[in-house]
C-alpha cells in the first residue's frame, strides 16, 4: 500500500513516522527476511542516518519453557538443545548443572573433562557460525564458506564422541553418555593444527582486509559502562573492556582445573568483538589439548545410577563406553527446592533457575539465554550510523534470534 | 583508512590469501549418490528392533522425549511391542541407552527416503528389519572421513 506525498510525487511508504515530519523513514526489516533471521527491526531513518532501531522478537515463539514444565525432566535436554542448536551441549549443560544440584548426584572426574571437551568443540564451532554469518552480512561470501567449511571439522569431531551433529544430547544428570572414542586425540589434534593455520588465512582475507576494517573499525562502539550497565553478556561484553566469563565466575565442568585466558579488548567496536572471539577460539584450542592430556580414568557415569543396572550391564558399560540408563531415568523425581545455574555459552551466560515439587516434572523452568540479553543492543549501538552499518553491527554481535525466543 | 602504503600491503595480502585456495582448493564435496560417507562408530542412525530380546517393558516409549516410540498391541502377545514414527523421532538415542535388554539398536543408516507418511510410522514387525541406505544398496562407493591437518577433511574409500 503506497501513497504519494504532495512535494515532488515522491512515494513514500505509508509508513512514514509520525515523529517529526516525512524526513524520518520507517522501515520494517524481516521477519522473514533473510538477513534479519526469525525477527524484524523497526528501523527509523533520516536519509541513511539510522535514528533508532527496534527490536521486535517473538516470532520463533517457541515456548520451550512452558514446554518443558509439562514433561519428566529427563526429556527437557533434547527439548531445550534445539534453543541454539548451533551450540547445543553449552546450552543443555546449565540445565544438567541445575538439574543435578536438585536430583543431589555429582558427575565423576572423567565426566566433568568430557563435557569440558565437547563443550569447547561446540564453542568453536558457535564461534565460526557467527563469523561465517558476519562474513555474509557484509558480503564478504568468500568468509562466509570458509567458515561453515570449517564448522565440519568441528562438527565432525562432536560427531565422534556423542554419536550426532548437532543435537548431541550428551550429559545427562550423573555424568555422559558415551567415553571418549579410540584415536579421539589424535583427530583433535589434527584439527587443531588445521585450523591454526585456517585462523591466519581467516585474518589475512578478513579481519586485517581494509575493506573489512573501514566497515568495522569504530562501528557500533559499546562503552563499558554501558555494557555493564545494559547487562551485556559474553564476547560483546568482553570486547568492551570487562573480563567476566561464567567459566571462571561458576564452578561447572573442569574449568577450575585447565589452565586458560579470558581474552579481553578495550575498544568496543565491531572490530573488537569479532577479534575476541577469533582470540577465544584459539583459547578452546588450547583447553580441548590439555582436556586430552589430562583426562583422568575412571567411570564417566555416577556411581548412583549405575548401582542400579544388574551387573552384567554395568559391566558391559565399561567395556563398551556407552552409557545404560537404570529405569529411574523415564521418571526422575526431582525434590522440592530451587537450583540455579550459569554457563558461558558461545554467545555468552546462559542462566537456569528449576523448581521442584517431589513430581516428575519441573514445577518452573526458567531460562536467560544470551541472546536475549544482547537483543537490547541493537537498540543502543545502530543510532547515529549509517543504514549500510547495521548489518556491520548485526553480523558482530553474533546474536541468534531462536535463542530469544525460548 | 587513510594509510595507503600499509592498506596496499594488506590488500595484496588478502588477494593472495584468495589465490592460493583458487590453486589448491580444499573442498569437501562428496557425490552423494555415488558415494556415500561411512558415520563413525556409534553413530546415531535409524533404529534397529530385535523382538527376541525385548521384555516388553514399555521403558523405551517411556523415555521417548518426542513421543516417536510407542507401544503397539500385537495379536500374539498379551504386552505391547515398541514400535517408532520417524515423523517425530529426533534421534536422541534415549529409547536405545534404557533399554536393559539391549533389544534397540541405533544403525549407522541415515539416508532412508520414505514415499509416503505412512511409511514413517514403522510398526514392530517392519522395526526388527535391518535398515538399509538406498545409496549403498545401490552401489555406491564408501567413502570415510579422516582427519587432516592440511585440508581439514577428507575422504578416502573405506
Ligand atoms: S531415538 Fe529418541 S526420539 Fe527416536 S524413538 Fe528413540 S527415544 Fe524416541
Ligand atoms: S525398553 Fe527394550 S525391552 Fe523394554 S520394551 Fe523397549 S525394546 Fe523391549
Amino acid at each position: 500500500m503506497l501513497r504519494s506525498s504532495e512535494a515532488g510525487g515522491v512515494v513514500y511508504s505509508r509508513l512514514i513516522a509520525k515523529e517529526g515530519d516525512e524526513s524520518t523513514y520507517e522501515l520494517f526489516i524481516g521477519p522473514q527476511h533473510p538477513a534479519s533471521g526469525h525477527m524484524r527491526f523497526i528501523v527509523r531513518l533520516e536519509g541513511d542516518i539510522i535514528v533508532s532501531v527496534d527490536p521486535d522478537i517473538g516470532y520463533v515463539h517457541r515456548t520451550m519453557e512452558k514446554l518443558a514444565e509439562g514433561r519428566e525432566v529427563i526429556k527437557s535436554i533434547p527439548l531445550l538443545e534445539r534453543m541454539t542448536i548451533i551450540d547445543s551441549h553449552n546450552v543443555t549443560l546449565g540445565l544438567v548443572r541445575a538439574l543435578e544440584k536438585l536430583l543431589d548426584v555429582e558427575p565423576p572426574p572423567r565426566a566433568r573433562y568430557l563435557r569440558t571437551l565437547l563443550s569447547e568443540i561446540n564453542r568453536i564451532a558457535s564461534h565460526l557460525y557467527g563469523m561465517g554469518i558476519a562474513g555474509i552480512m557484509l558480503n564478504h561470501s568468500t568468509m562466509f564458506m570458509w567458515a561453515f567449511g570449517d564448522r565440519e571439522v568441528w562438527i565432525q569431531l562432536a560427531e565422534d564422541l556423542s554419536g550426532s551433529r548437532l543435537t548431541h544430547t550428551y550429559s545427562v544428570p550423573g555424568g555422559v553418555r558415551r567415553d571418549l572414542p579410540q584415536g579421539f586425540a589424535d583427530k583433535a589434534e589434527k584439527a587443531i593444527r588445521y585450523m591454526e593455520k585456517r585462523l591466519r588465512d581467516y585474518m589475512a582475507i578478513f579481519l586485517d582486509n581494509p575493506q573489512v576494517r573501514a566497515r568495522y573499525e569504530g562501528v557500533g562502539v559499546l562503552r563499558k559502562s554501558e555494557a555493564s550497565r545494559l547487562g551485556i553478556v559474553g564476547p560483546n561484553l568482553r570486547a568492551s573492556g570487562i573480563r567476566y566469563d561464567a567459566r571462571l565466575a561458576e564452578d561447572y565442568a573442569a574449568y577450575s582445573e585447565l589452565e586458560f585466558e579470558v581474552p579481553v579488548r578495550e575498544e568496543g567496536d565491531a572490530l573488537a568483538r569479532m577479534l575476541v572471539r577469533v582470540e577465544e577460539i584459539k583459547q578452546s584450542m588450547s583447553i580441548i589439548r590439555q582436556v586430552l592430556r589430562k583426562i583422568p580414568d575412571g567411570p564417566f557415569f555416577s556411581e548412583k545410577y549405575l548401582r542400579l543396572l544388574p551387573p552384567p550391564l554395568r559391566e558391559q558399560v565399561a567395556k563398551t563406553g556407552r552409557v545404560k540408563f537404570p529405569g529411574v531415568f523415564a521418571s526422575l523425581k526431582l525434590p522440592e527446592g530451587d537450583a540455579v545455574s550459569r554457563v558461558e555459552m558461545g554467545h555468552g551466560e546462559i542462566f537456569y533457575h528449576v523448581t521442584g515439587n517431589g513430581s516428575t516434572k519441573p514445577y518452573r523452568l526458567r531460562v536467560v539465554t544470551p541472546s536475549f540479553r544482547n537483543v537490547i543492543l541493537f537498540r543502543y549501538l545502530m543510532p547515529g550510523h549509517r543504514f549500510m552499518d547495521f548489518p556491520a553491527i548485526y553480523g558482530s554481535l553474533d546474536y541468534f534470534p531462536p535463542e530469544a525466543d525460548r | 583508512m587513510s594509510k595507503p602504503v600499509s592498506s596496499f600491503k594488506l590488500h595484496l595480502r588478502a588477494v593472495a590469501t584468495g589465490l592460493k585456495y583458487l590453486l589448491f582448493p580444499n573442498r569437501i564435496t562428496v557425490y552423494y549418490p555415488e558415494e556415500y560417507v561411512e558415520p563413525p562408530e556409534g553413530y546415531r542412525g535409524l533404529i534397529r528392533y530385535y523382538p527376541e530380546r525385548c521384555i516388553q517393558c514399555g521403558l523405551c516409549a517411556m523415555i521417548c522425549p518426542a513421543s516417536a516410540m510407542k507401544m503397539y498391541r500385537t495379536k500374539t502377545d498379551r504386552k505391547g511391542r515398541p514400535g517408532v514414527n520417524y515423523q517425530r523421532c529426533i534421534f536422541c538415542g534415549f529409547c536405545v541407552d534404557i533399554c536393559p535388554q539391549n533389544a534397540l539398536e541405533m544403525t549407522k543408516v541415515h539416508d532412508v527416503a520414505y514415499e509416503s507418511l505412512n511409511e514413517l510410522v514403522v510398526p514392530p514387525e517392519r522395526f526388527s528389519q535391518e535398515p538399509v541406505s538406498p545409496a549403498v544398496a545401490g552401489g555406491a562407493r564408501r567413502l570415510k572421513t579422516v582427519f587432516d591437518e592440511e585440508r581439514g577433511l577428507r575422504h578416502e574409500l573405506a
